[in-house]
């Protein structure tokens, strides 16, 4: 009992020992046994010209869409981790879109074929390559023996370059007509326009000969053709600001390039014809107003806009019913206007855009499939049992063939319904040449061995006709490497010479095989008499285009650039429209058509027409793995109408739009579309512009150290972090360390800053998806990334709904009027991300000291010494700071966000981060320090733009501009000192290093006068 | 039985001793949570070090005889130490450059021979890591004049090499900040390594 009273008065010192040394103990061996072992695996033989730990750069072609631009790709120790644009290719000059950039998500995509199947008792099965080839082989000898071989039909993705003209030979060699090459994300009915009128599928639009664009539903900043090439033209034009090409954009529905316009037409649906009947001068302006539904006024303005600009450029959209004549016209006036050979220049076509079949001769394929006549059927990249709307019956055909072949090399719609895989490398594993611009061959390389167990489609068909004594003796070459490098002037030695660039003299095998007349077109209905209550406005998604981006998950989650919306299909919906129906954002509605029907949250967009809805395509995949799932498919609601070219007429019905109950959370990034006064996105009119003349300083205004609007100087930093360097924490202290610009170690010479320029931004968005490649940012919005415990807060998307995307850089949108749902407003675009304050709001609030303001001027994070408290982030006025809620970065969680093989791709340079840690814009940092040590390596100082962030480098408007803004030779520090140079929330003294230029509005001449 | 009734005085007895009981097993409980939670950061902030490891690799390679003797230079086999971040492991190609013709039948050599025909590289063991948040260039502090040595330690006597230094965050800004023998200095700033 005495014991135990003893005992009661606390706990002895002894006890203590025991205890904490336990603890210690127990400390000791878990620190030894959390050591796991692991392997150095040293090269057997190391390869030539390579050093590990160090990059290799590829020059190499994108294969995302018909342009073929130009690649750059970084691969370090094996795995190509970047793609960048090749500065030297003359389509992209440097710049890369989402969806090139994408293309490594194809790469490493999870869902992936890892070998060759074969379809066994109704379900597709792993098999050899051996076993795989020769079932083809004796499945194309039976095709032959029996006769069917001249009705075979073989569906390729389109592209540029040698190989479909190879492949046409080999067609040949087995008695098979020529091949369908398919791409149904291009415009058919404008290529078919463009060749008749200008001679070429695809000329360049120069921008910068213009005083006048006028789109008539012509995304062409964002998926109507070549977006990269002209986003630059039409940046570089734009950044004329004095002078610059106004641009008009007609149309239901404001696209991304329709957002960017200074004057929106809000026509009806397939009465874009009467517009350019106005500006022609065969219809009066009234008639017209009339027979589109606009203001009379409005449209006469740009009437006489368009009478006074010369030359201006009319460019025209073929997804909308009734093409055929609005195309014609839209040809008519650029041939009449001066446009003609100066801002449409065929000489410098798009070749990749020539050769492309329409979407009609797979219909007629398909009515040959019905009838039971095609014994074999191959597809190859192409998906078009997702992109041919259901109405065409392309699915449904394709089971009337006794025995399917798909050379894809990712699991899709059109591949699962096939009898044998025989998976493709993907662009980056194999070799290839295009031609994008006449006389120039791009030229396509490995940049690494094979994922998978896949093999080439062009080896496999040399395989199968080095089997057949009837053509063995004509395919005596090993490979389609050995071809392609005969073809190359020079041979193997003119390739090794081109490769570094990328590009070469030369052009592409022709196609000469004959190809199939274009059949009888299923004509488009008039659209008026469509029964509905709103006309239905289908059109591609800008980074997901026809369906293609769809597995891949920084596409999914890159918040579409018009409505910002993430994983989800929505019906957009004019907000007047909506409130007569009682309808409001997130509510359930059905959309029923002839074709089909369809369910989907509202989305209120005001850009557009109050008697149309629009819904994107290209999500609710089948069988396109696990992230194509998410969303609905809205080609099912699109009836058969084909326009005269045979391309498929996207807009060509009335909908019915009824409420169906319920609701569902819209997965969008956007807090508000206003900004309440906040001047985030500022914008000038182009007549108060001062020539650019630097911006002069007002006297009555103070003058104090560290002004970030008036100048950066070296060392600017925040209070807190000089107190806590000096020293080494001695808060007494005069010594300032590190921060002092005279210390040895020259960090404080430097304030790394940047210039974001918004008359040059057309918001779409590549810089996001440069930052997720960049830094190892994780997708959050798959299904299974969801915390399961939300009823409405599951399935794709469900993360994001609770605003856990991580995105370092958002591009905010804002209108500047239209409060009233009128078709007159402004849209600005701006790229947010982390300002990297001299006086950081964030920093002061860290109890650990995770985040603080180093010498040379970034905002760094630590995520090693963060906790987690988020006090950061509340603290941000910018909301840029994005917190690891769950584990995306670790493999064992159900949250990881990098399923193997996805994690090869994972930037070696950037830490991946773990649950519980705040992260955010580090100007990448990594990049940084890896020219810092290049340039000591190479014993010289940095030199002025050597180097550029992930955002600035993608930019196909070359917005972004990176570097030192303490050294005036960095090109950057002309640019902070322009006329239009502003800090977002200067008023909270945040002297922040991220400066942006105004956006430049250029108001209609009709409206100027009123103005003055 | 009414706990209700119970006589006043008994509670208080019993109140005091049950808390003095309370007070004990708190603090101990309390101070082996903190102990678990102390473990548990440092195992997972990777603080903890395996300064001394010495693990068993699968080919018994020995510095001394390849350091000292035949006076190879570090870099010919540590091939990238001084441009790439990566110090570079010798391809098993490196090893058979010599060893097809050298002391072949040594029973090490042989178990070398063994992969090289089997065309297999050598597992070897790693010893030498920094947690993932931190970035170690090595051609940076090789060319600065940082010997091998500094760091690594007497690896030319080393006929199993360990691990010499603690590779703790301290160790490294001991350096950094110039309290190494011989002296070297270089930037201090968290964002020097970790990003």
């Amino acid at each position: 009992m005495s014991s135990e009273e003893t005992e009661s008065k606390g706990i002895k010192r002894r006890d203590f020992l025991k205890v904490v040394g336990g603890g210690v103990a127990v400390a000791a061996s878990i620190g030894c046994e959390s050591d796991r072992v692991e392997k150095l695996i040293p090269y057997l033989v190391s390869p030539d010209n390579t050093v590990p730990g160090v990059s290799t750069y590829y020059a190499t072609t994108c294969r995302g869409c018909a342009a073929a631009c130009g690649l750059i790709a970084e691969t370090r120790d094996g795995r190509t981790t970047k793609l960048e644009g090749n500065p030297d290719h003359p389509v992209n000059r440097g710049a890369l879109c989402a969806t090139g950039q994408a293309e490594l998500q194809a790469l490493y995509n999870p869902d992936r074929y890892r070998s060759p199947m074969i379809r066994k008792n109704g379900k597709l099965v792993a098999a050899k390559w051996d076993e795989a080839l020769k079932l083809f082989s004796q499945k194309l000898g039976e095709t032959r023996s029996r006769g069917g071989a001249a009705n075979a039909v073989f569906i390729n993705q389109h592209e540029s370059g040698s190989f479909p003209a190879f492949l046409d030979q080999w067609l040949t060699d087995f008695g098979m007509p020529a091949h369908i090459s398919y791409d149904a994300g291009v415009d058919t009915e404008a290529i078919a326009a463009h060749t008749a009128a200008y001679g070429v599928a695809w000329p360049r639009f120069d921008f910068n000969a213009t005083q006048l664009v006028i789109s008539f539903g012509a995304d062409f900043l964002d998926g109507w053709g070549p977006s990269v090439p002209q986003q630059l033209d039409w940046s570089d034009a734009r950044a004329k600001l004095v002078g610059a090409p106004r641009l008009v954009f007609v149309g239901a529905r404001r696209s991304l390039t329709g957002l960017n316009a200074d004057t929106w037409i809000d026509c009806k649906p397939g009465t874009e014809v009467s517009v350019a009947r106005a500006l022609s001068g065969e219809m009066s302006v009234a008639a017209a107003a009339q027979a589109c539904g606009v203001d009379a006024t409005r449209l006469q303005a740009v009437v006489d806009e368009y009478k006074a600009a010369k030359p201006a450029l009319v460019l025209a959209g073929g997804h909308v019913a009734g093409a055929a004549q609005l195309l014609a016209a839209a040809s008519a006036l650029n041939h009449s206007n001066g446009a003609m050979g100066t801002a449409i220049r065929p000489d410098q076509a798009l070749l990749g855009y020539e050769g492309i079949a329409a979407p009609a001769q797979l219909r007629a394929a398909v009515a040959r499939m019905n009838s039971g006549a095609v014994s074999l059927l191959m597809v190859r990249g192409a998906n078009p049992a997702y992109s041919m709307p259901k109405s065409t019956g392309f699915a449904q055909a394709m089971l009337k063939v006794p025995f399917k072949v798909s050379f894809s090399s990712i699991m899709d719609d059109t591949s699962e319904l096939c009898d044998l895989i025989l998976p493709d490398h993907h662009s980056l594993e194999q070799w290839g040449d295009a031609e994008p611009v006449r006389g120039t061959l791009s030229l396509q390389q490995p940049t690494m061995d094979p994922v998978f167990d896949s093999l080439a489609t062009s080896d496999v068909l040399i395989r199968i006709a080095k089997g057949d004594p009837a053509t063995a003796a004509k395919y005596a070459m090993p490979d389609y490497q050995s071809w392609l490098l005969a073809r190359v002037p020079g041979g193997s030695a003119g390739m090794a010479a081109a490769l570094p660039k990328g590009i070469v003299a030369g052009s592409a095998l022709a196609r000469t095989a004959a190809r199939p007349a274009l059949p009888a077109i299923a004509q488009v209905p008039d659209i008026a008499t469509t029964s509905g209550d709103l006309y239905l406005y289908v059109y591609h998604h800008p980074v997901l285009r026809d369906g293609r981006g769809a597995n891949k998950p920084w596409l999914q989650e890159l918040p579409d650039p018009v409505t910002k919306l993430t994983w989800q299909t929505v019906v957009e919906m004019h907000p007047l429209t909506a409130r007569k129906m009682g309808l409001d954002n997130s509510d359930l509605v059905v959309v029923t058509t002839s074709a089909g029907k369809l369910v989907a949250p509202v989305y209120l967009y005001l850009g557009i027409r109050q008697d149309t809805v629009a819904i994107a395509a290209g999500r609710g995949h089948v069988n396109a793995g696990r992230y194509a799932k998410a969303g609905e498919n809205a080609f099912d609601l699109v009836p058969l109408a084909e326009n005269a070219a045979g391309g498929i007429a996207l807009v060509n019905t009335r909908a019915t739009v009824v409420k169906a109950g319920g609701s569902m959370l819209l997965a969008t990034t956007e807090g508000s579309a206003r900004q309440h006064l906040r001047d985030i996105a500022r914008a000038i009119p182009v007549a108060e512009l001062n020539g650019g003349a630097a911006h002069k300083e007002e006297p009555e205004e103070e003058h104090f150290q560290g002004d970030a609007s008036h100048e950066f100087l070296p060392g600017l930093r925040s209070p807190v972090a000089t107190d806590a360097q000096g020293d080494f924490g001695d808060p007494t202290s005069k010594d300032k360390g590190m921060y002092d610009p005279n210390h040895w170690s020259n960090m404080a010479k430097r304030r790394w800053a940047m210039t974001i320029d918004l008359a040059r931004c057309t918001g779409c968005a590549a810089c996001v998806t440069a930052c997720y490649a960049e830094n190892n940012i994780p997708t959050v919005g798959a299904d299974w990334q969801a915390a399961q415990i939300l009823p409405d807060r599951t399935g794709f998307g469900a993360n994001i709904t609770r605003s856990r995307e991580m995105a370092w850089i958002r591009l905010e949108r804002y209108y500047e009027g239209g409060e009233d749902g009128s078709a007159d407003f402004e849209t600005r675009f701006i790229p947010m991300m982390c300002q990297h304050c001299g006086n950081a709001p964030c920093e002061p609030v860290c109890p650990v000291y995770a985040t603080y303001h180093a010498p040379d001027g970034l905002n760094v994070q630590v995520y090693n010494r963060c906790v987690g408290t988020r006090y950061c982030s509340n603290n941000c006025p910018y909301k840029v700071r994005y917190f690891n809620w769950f584990g995306y970065g670790e493999p064992h969680r159900p949250q990881y966000a990098f399923p193997e093989p996805l994690n090869w791709q994972l930037n070696p340079d950037v830490t991946v981060r773990g649950k519980g840690v705040m992260e955010k814009c580090s100007m990448c940092v990594q990049r940084i320090r890896g020219a810092e040590h290049r340039a000591k390596l190479e014993d010289r100082p940095l030199r002025p733009d050597e180097f550029t962030t992930a955002c600035a480098e993608a930019c196909p408007s070359r917005a972004i501009t990176f570097g030192d803004a303490a050294d005036e030779s960095w090109s950057v520090t002309r640019l902070i000192k322009d006329e239009r140079a502003y800090h977002v929330f200067e008023e909270l003294n945040t002297f922040t290093a991220v400066v942006y230029l105004k956006k430049v509005n250029h108001p209609s001449p009709a409206a100027e006068p009123a103005n003055a | 039985m009414n706990v209700f009734t119970k006589p006043s005085v008994s509670l208080a007895f019993n109140y005091d001793s049950r808390m003095a009981l309370r007070r004990k097993w708190l603090t101990v409980s309390g101070f082996i949570a903190i102990a678990a939670a102390a473990t548990m950061l440092s195992a997972f902030s990777g603080a903890s070090t395996s300064q001394g490891f010495s693990p068993v690799q699968p080919v018994r390679f020995p510095h001394p005889l390849h350091v000292q003797t035949l006076k190879m230079n570090c870099l010919y086999c540590h091939f990238s130490a001084n441009k790439s971040p990566d110090p570079g492991m010798p391809a098993v190609a490196t090893c058979m450059g010599c060893h097809a013709l050298v002391a072949t039948n040594k029973p090490e050599i042989k178990k070398l021979a063994a992969y090289w025909n089997k065309k297999q590289p050598v597992p070897w063991v790693r010893m030498h890591k920094v947690p993932e948040y931190v970035h170690f260039p090595h051609m940076s502090h090789v060319n600065a004049g940082v010997s091998c040595q500094t760091c690594h330690g007497p690896v030319q006597n080393m006929n199993q090499v360990y691990q010499y230094s603690s590779l703790n965050m301290g160790w490294c800004v001991s350096c950094h900040i110039g309290q190494s023998n011989p002296p070297f200095k270089a930037r201090y700033d968290c964002a020097a390594c970790h990003y």
